[in-house]
């Protein structure tokens, strides 16, 4: 897959790995949670503080208006959507949850991108993550 | 000690010489006075003395030789509206919001929210951000920008928290809005000239989206924001020249608009969602018929690989234009040229790819589509792999992109890869259509709650709806070469991607000889 595999993580790769880390954490087989577009922004604005955490950078966050904002969370919200990662849950579409293709693309793809201290970063931000949503 | 100028300095001083090229042999004549100027949607729009003078500047005129659709008007023929109507329909669209909260500001709480002279205060710099939002538009507006965003020019402006929210166009309308040039001209021409009282660095973040004053931030909500005064214009202007009866009931809208506080801003809202849904719907609409119509695409890759291959072959096509000289090495270089130089030129421009492709513009000889890659057509186990996420990334990457088509190539027969160019094999993987920016906030009576939309009706539903059932990747290719190149590239992605395409399944949509 030369064309494919590429050295450094685009932000979905990251949200990708947060989720999947998440989901090991929780052992679970798949990661359900409450995430309506400003519950996510709201748990990553505040995630993204500790400057500690380098990966959650690519993330920016606007610092215009009442409550920050990241247009790059959304679009990777978007892009893991229609790469078949993340589905919604029927009827109101706030449950969201990972699949099987996320699960093996952390293990086929991303754990070979990622340094083992960017692992233990990945690791420490999906358990807390894990601590600010509404599992389901 | 000198140090090297950062990546931003260097594109704001790029900037400012595109504005000084663009003002080289212009001499500006006072305005007489204000002017009615009719538009086919909006009706007769009144513009104020100053205002006249910067809609007679270059940097206004240039955008009616940009087309706001790009290159839909190959599919729609009536689409040939042009940023420039756009712009002006925006102004008048800002102030008509403007003055729907403040009536609905006397009605609710007695006073007014706004100044309201068109030559200084708050309708004054709304009317002038509004106006020129848009000055930072190349070439077939956003099919360029889906090209030039990618390159590292400005990646550094989108790490900054100020630009976080802003598409590349906006960030150049900014810096030209801010540059030196500009300002000495406004200074001069405007400010003394026709006596108006505008600060043009307030006027910039307006166009950003973002304002000083807290309590002023929904003036630059109207500007940019989920439902701003650009987002009413295009809706509505794209969906009439395009003959598509879509609505967006701006008399619906206008008497839903109003203010509230939020964390200390003062923000716009909603009386009821159901205006913002209309938008929403109009907006998904656009993009499954218009925006990523499959000829729309072939359109946007085919100037793609034009640019491409003019930037890769400088010494021999770089575009020579009243002493500019144009390769598409950064994103400025896409403002010196528009719609109407790049298609229309006299002279022959390039080498004979690129004489070749202008002519195919021209004449619409489009190329064909020779494979489609969507849930319909691939094998449902590849499809609910990962091999997904492989291709979308290619979105995101042009280098990837660029090495994935030149793999299709490789894979040719060589008697075929003799007569196809590089440029011939285009693999399109549209963006995700961007239905949110920004929260949108709804707050259904002055003393009621403020809520996000998403309480309202699921946004996340209509997006994963499009990924579904409207999302489509696709190859083209010159006719003579289409079934070469779809067998080819179905090859490519089983073995690069994982993605397994039915042949049958997709013959169906695509060119066969």
């Amino acid at each position: 897959m030369a064309t494919s595999v590429r050295s450094y993580p685009m932000p979905d790769d990251i949200l990708t790995a947060i989720l999947e880390l998440a989901r090991r954490e929780k052992g679970a087989d798949r990661l359900a949670f409450r995430g309506h577009d400003d519950e996510l922004q709201s748990v990553f604005a505040e995630l993204s503080k500790d400057p500690k955490r380098s990966l959650l950078r690519l993330f920016v966050f606007s610092d215009s208006g009442p409550r920050p904002y990241s247009p790059t969370l959304n679009d990777s919200v978007s892009k893991l959507q229609l790469a078949g990662f993340l589905g919604r849950q029927n009827p109101d579409y706030e449950v969201v949850f990972t699949t099987t293709a996320a699960r093996d693309y952390y293990e086929t793809v991303l754990s070979n991108i990622f340094s083992d201290d960017e692992k233990n970063q990945l690791s420490e931000i999906a358990k807390v993550f894990l601590s600010h949503i509404r599992s389901v | 000690m000198t140090t090297a100028k950062s990546a931003r300095g260097q594109l704001e001083e790029r900037v400012d010489r595109f504005v000084q090229w663009s003002f080289r042999d212009y001499r500006p004549v006072k305005p007489r006075g204000p002017k009615v100027i009719n538009d086919s949607l909006l009706g007769n729009q009144y513009f104020s003395r100053h205002e006249v003078a910067v809609i007679d500047s270059p940097i206004l005129q240039r955008l009616k030789r940009i087309k706001q659709t790009g290159l839909v008007y190959q599919v729609y023929p009536s689409a040939t509206h042009s940023r420039f109507e756009h712009s002006l329909g925006t102004a008048t669209i800002a102030e008509r919001c403007l003055f729907a909260i403040q009536e609905r500001a006397f009605v609710e709480w007695g006073k007014p929210i706004a100044n309201f002279d068109r030559t200084k205060g708050d309708l004054a710099h709304l009317r002038m951000a509004a106006m020129l939002h848009d000055v930072g538009h190349g070439l077939c507006s956003h099919a360029s920008e889906q090209i030039y965003e990618l390159l590292s020019d400005l990646r550094e402006f989108k790490q900054d928290e100020r630009y976080a929210k802003n598409a590349p166009g906006e960030i150049l309308s900014h810096l030209i809005i801010t540059s030196a040039t500009f300002r000495s001209w406004f200074e001069e021409y405007v400010k003394r000239d026709c006596q108006a009282d505008l600060d043009l660095k307030l006027i910039g973040e307006l166009v950003l989206g973002r304002h000083p004053d807290k309590g002023r931030y929904f003036l630059a909500q109207i500007v940019s924001s989920p439902y701003d005064a650009d987002k009413l214009d295009y809706i509505a202007r794209d969906s009439y020249y395009c003959g598509l009866a879509l609505t967006v009931d701006l008399a619906r809208f206008y008497s839903m608009i109003s203010t509230a506080e939020q964390n200390g801003h003062r923000v716009l809202v909603l009386r009821s969602y159901v205006p913002l849904e209309q938008i929403l719907f109009s907006k998904m609409t656009l993009f499954g018929s218009v925006y990523h119509h499959q000829k729309a695409k072939c359109l946007d890759n085919m100037l793609r690989a034009t640019v491409q291959h003019i930037s890769e072959n400088a010494r021999e096509c770089k575009i020579k234009l009243d002493g500019a000289e144009i390769s598409f090495a950064d994103p400025v270089e896409y403002l010196y040229i528009t719609d109407d130089e790049f298609f229309n030129q006299i002279q022959p421009l390039g080498d004979q790819f690129v004489r070749r492709m202008i002519s195919r513009f021209r004449k619409r000889d489009l190329f064909a589509r020779c494979l489609e890659i969507s849930r319909r057509t691939v094998t449902r186990k590849s499809w609910e792999s990962f091999g997904r996420k492989h291709l979308l990334d290619l979105a995101d990457d042009l280098d990837s992109l660029d090495e994935a088509e030149r793999k299709i190539r490789s894979a040719l027969p060589d008697k075929v890869k003799r007569d196809c160019d590089r440029g011939e094999v285009l693999l399109s993987v549209p963006k995700r259509p961007n239905l949110k920016t920004d929260f949108a906030f709804v707050q259904t009576s002055p003393k009621a709650g403020i809520d996000t939309i998403e309480k309202f009706f699921p946004v996340e539903q209509w997006t994963e709806a499009y990924a579904h059932n409207k999302w489509r990747s696709y190859v083209y290719a010159p006719r003579e070469h289409a079934t070469a190149v779809r067998d080819a590239a179905a090859a490519v992605l089983k073995e690069e991607f994982r993605i397994e395409v039915d042949l049958g399944l997709s013959n169906e949509n695509c060119y066969q000889e």
